[in-house]
């Protein structure tokens, strides 16, 4: 019971940056975050998966979030990350981000909704926005973004 | 796996094994040794001490291999828990139809993979209810055949080459191909035709057609004639066969071939562009190789589809890049670089058109050439460089088979299937993927919805696949006309030619392996003297060349072996030609004619023998009579 309390009194995000923007998901849906760049390229598969990853035995469709987002293609640098979550029915997947930013400690009550004009598929994602001293948080949906249906 | 995710849903319905509390007591103690093994290397890793850290990496290396084997083994379960059911299933059943019967079971002890005993119960189910029901006779039935009252059925589980078989098989009244042949027919599931041209055992195998029922009515034992066709996808699904024999009033033998466990496969590794891929063994047939230089004989552009020809049946080609929509690559042999293949087309522009569509090809010769390929011409011919080989792997789904042209064949490897996650679930042309020795993933090739994507029919089918093969036909006759010769020399400038058929062999000799005895050269050969002649021991040509190393070719006139002395070039050329009778007629010579732009000489192998060996052309009547100094009665 304590622990219902403690997660409703506050959120952890875990924030990174996506194209250029600020995104975060709450750190508990998070498996892991690597840097594993040995991916597998599979032909003829959705525009925004950039491969699968052997992760410990286990095989990791890794999502490109930029282009999910349309924020843009990431490239592979020195700062890109996996962000490892798991979806609907135990299945890993990978979020490729940029950069990996800070933890930031947010009040739900904080947390605004999205912008009614962010539209489009940006707006579909985000299901609200953090605002901190300097910066805007946008937070993302997981499920949202594993889920498959909206394919074009 | 579309089947493997299918038995994963079923599992988790039904998700608790029995284990034997020794093998679990086993794989504690492995465990407990891992953990062991673990808390060692990372005391080696901290001091670095080398030497250390190799016996810890063995001990781990071991201890992972037979941990692994203990897990696989708590997935193997006997087969007798589907087994034990069955007797009461005959009970019952035989009570009901008034018959009876005597179940055997043997080999219960034979252990599968939990899938697939889970599996193959509907299908042994419905085998067992087919041999009460249809196999064995009533009493009465029985008693006029004079076979014993007491029906047979031996259920029979053993280990054979890897897999593991499960024979079914009753004494009763067999099945009758020819019964089964009327009802097909009735039934419209075959042609007239179709039924005259069928083998006895694909007779039989017609039991498996979808729709099928030989049962008058429909009982709630059978008639629906949904049984075996269903046996048979549901085998199909596991990776496993089905195998009819039947003997009309002797009884029928089912059996069925099943792979210990679903989740290792051996598959043949390929690779194209970056990625390798594997295919599953199942599927393949074969592996081709058309080097550079053949490809231009052996693959033919039929329209704009490649065919190769194998062992006389047209193979239709799929380029693996162009299903995946990716770029093709090839090894250059220098530098051992993967470089981007450019080529569009898999037949070399001068290969053999089909004669049906030859009319279409002359202007698309010209206009396959981009700027960017004219440029990368100039490095020499690479269309007969070993780069262009092309490595096809000739695969087979049900009734289709086709050649998938890939960059390069790899090993056979053994591999563990793991699932796509869901968001390549609409990649159709993946049956899932799996980890390779390297840590590194590759996919495994769907190879029926590659056919499909490829927008591949059963070729024979199709109205294009008829007019083809006419064509083809027609091809063929018109080469009746031609003839093959075989071409050679006998003194530098001169080209001789005989039939090819008449040509037995031809043997490599060195010139002093030719031995003269009696005023006659022979050989060695075969453990006996093979009488040698040259051409200008007959006709008026030029002598033979003295050369160190010498052709022997060996002909067989009037069942006698004989060789004639020649040299190379040798070649064999389909041609069709005409004799010109007159121009250089001598004896031995038939005539001549123009091979290859050469006045080449015809041999007439019979008359040359005539003057060489003039007995033998004699009828046996006359054989008593011996000249001497001849071979033959050199004893």
């Amino acid at each position: 019971m304590a622990e219902t309390n403690e997660v409703k009194d506050h959120i952890e995000l875990s924030t990174f940056i996506v194209g250029t923007a600020l995104c975060g998901i709450d750190i508990l849906q998070i498996q892991e975050i690597n840097k594993l760049m040995d991916k597998t390229e599979v032909p003829q598969a959705p525009e925004y998966v950039t491969g699968i990853l052997n992760l410990r035995g286990q095989i990791v469709t890794i999502i490109d979030l930029g282009k999910k987002l349309g924020l843009g293609q990431t490239k592979t640098s020195q700062d890109s990350r996996n962000i490892i979550v798991s979806g609907k029915g135990g299945e890993h997947i990978g979020l490729f981000v940029k950069k990996i930013s800070d933890v930031v400690t947010v009040n739900p009550q904080q947390i605004e909704p999205a912008p009614s004009n962010m539209k489009g598929i940006q707006g579909d994602f985000f299901t609200g926005v953090h605002k901190s001293e300097d910066k805007l948080v946008g937070i993302l949906d997981v499920e949202k973004i594993l889920s498959h249906a909206d394919d074009q | 796996m579309k089947n493997n995710s299918n038995l994963t849903k079923k599992q988790s319905v039904d998700s608790s094994i029995r284990v034997a509390v020794s093998l679990l007591d086993e794989l504690m103690n492995l465990a407990g040794e891992l953990v062991l093994s673990r808390n060692q290397l990372l005391q080696t890793i901290n001091s670095s001490d080398t030497r250390n850290a190799e016996a810890v990496g063995q001990r781990i290396d071991l201890i992972t291999s037979e941990l692994q084997e203990a897990i696989m083994l708590t997935r193997m379960q006997s087969i007798g828990n589907v087994f034990s059911k069955f007797p009461r299933v005959v009970r019952d059943l035989s009570a009901k139809l008034n018959k009876e019967i005597d179940l055997t079971i043997v080999g219960q002890d034979v252990e599968l993979d939990k899938t697939i005993i889970e599996a193959i119960n509907d299908p042994l189910t419905h085998l067992i209810r087919n041999s009460v029901d249809h196999g064995i006779e009533t009493p009465e039935q029985r008693n006029k055949k004079g076979k014993p009252d007491r029906g047979n059925i031996v259920l029979k589980a053993f280990h054979e080459a890897g897999q593991v078989v499960i024979e079914i098989s009753d004494d009763g009244q067999g099945i009758d191909g020819n019964n089964l042949v009327d009802v097909a027919l009735q039934k419209d599931l075959i042609t007239a035709d179709q039924a005259d041209s069928m083998s006895e055992k694909e007779r039989i195998n017609l039991i498996l057609m979808p729709g099928f029922s030989t049962a008058p009515k429909v009982t709630d034992v059978s008639g629906r004639g949904v049984g075996m066709d269903v046996v048979k996808t549901n085998l199909d699904k596991l990776g496993g066969s089905i195998e009819i024999k039947s003997k009309v009033d002797k009884g029928s033998t089912i059996s069925i071939k099943l792979p210990l466990t679903l989740a290792i496969i051996p598959c043949q590794i390929v690779r194209t562009g970056k990625e390798r891929y594997a295919i599953p063994q199942a599927n393949l047939e074969e592996l081709l190789r058309i080097p550079a230089a053949q490809v231009k004989k052996h693959v033919e552009c039929v329209g704009d589809a490649a065919v190769v020809r194998l062992r006389g049946n047209l193979l239709p080609l799929i380029k693996l890049s162009d299903i995946l929509e990716i770029e093709g690559t090839y090894e250059d042999r220098q530098t051992e670089e993967q470089v981007p293949d450019r080529r569009k087309n898999i037949a070399d522009r001068r290969s053999k058109q089909s004669p049906l569509i030859h009319f279409k090809d002359d202007e698309s010769d010209e206009v396959e050439l981009s700027p960017r390929d004219q440029q990368h011409r100039g490095t020499g011919e690479r269309r007969y460089s070993a780069a262009s080989t092309l490595n096809i792997v000739v695969v087979s789904t049900g009734a289709m088979k086709y050649g998938l042209i890939v960059d390069q064949l790899r090993d056979s490897e053994e591999i563990v299937i793991k699932p796509l996650g869901c968001h390549l679930q609409q990649c159709k042309g993946y049956a899932g993927a799996t980890i390779m020795g390297d840590g590194q993933i590759s996919l495994i090739l769907d190879i029926s919805n590659l056919a499909k994507m490829a927008g591949l029919t059963s070729f024979d089918d199709t109205e294009h696949g008829l007019a083809v093969a006419t064509a083809e036909k027609e091809n063929i006759r018109n080469r009746k006309n031609q003839q093959a010769l075989f071409t050679f020399r006998s003194s530098l400038e001169e080209n001789f030619a005989v039939p090819l058929n008449q040509v037995e062999r031809i043997e490599k000799v060195k010139s002093n392996d030719v031995e003269v005895m009696g005023c006659k050269r022979v050989m060695q050969y075969r453990d006996g003297s093979l009488p040698l002649l040259s051409i200008d021991d007959v006709a008026m040509v030029q002598p033979l060349a003295e050369q160190e190393e010498l052709l022997v070719i060996v002909f067989t006139i009037k069942e006698h072996p004989i060789g004639l002395l020649a040299t190379g070039p040798v070649d064999a050329v389909e041609i069709a030609f005409e004799i010109d009778k007159t121009t250089l007629k001598q004896q031995g010579i038939m005539g001549s004619t123009i091979i290859n732009n050469q006045t080449t000489m015809l041999i007439d192998m019979e008359e040359l023998v005539e003057v060489f060996r003039p007995e033998w052309m004699v009828e046996e009547v006359v054989t008593g009579i011996e000249e001497p100094g001849q071979a033959e009665v050199s004893l």
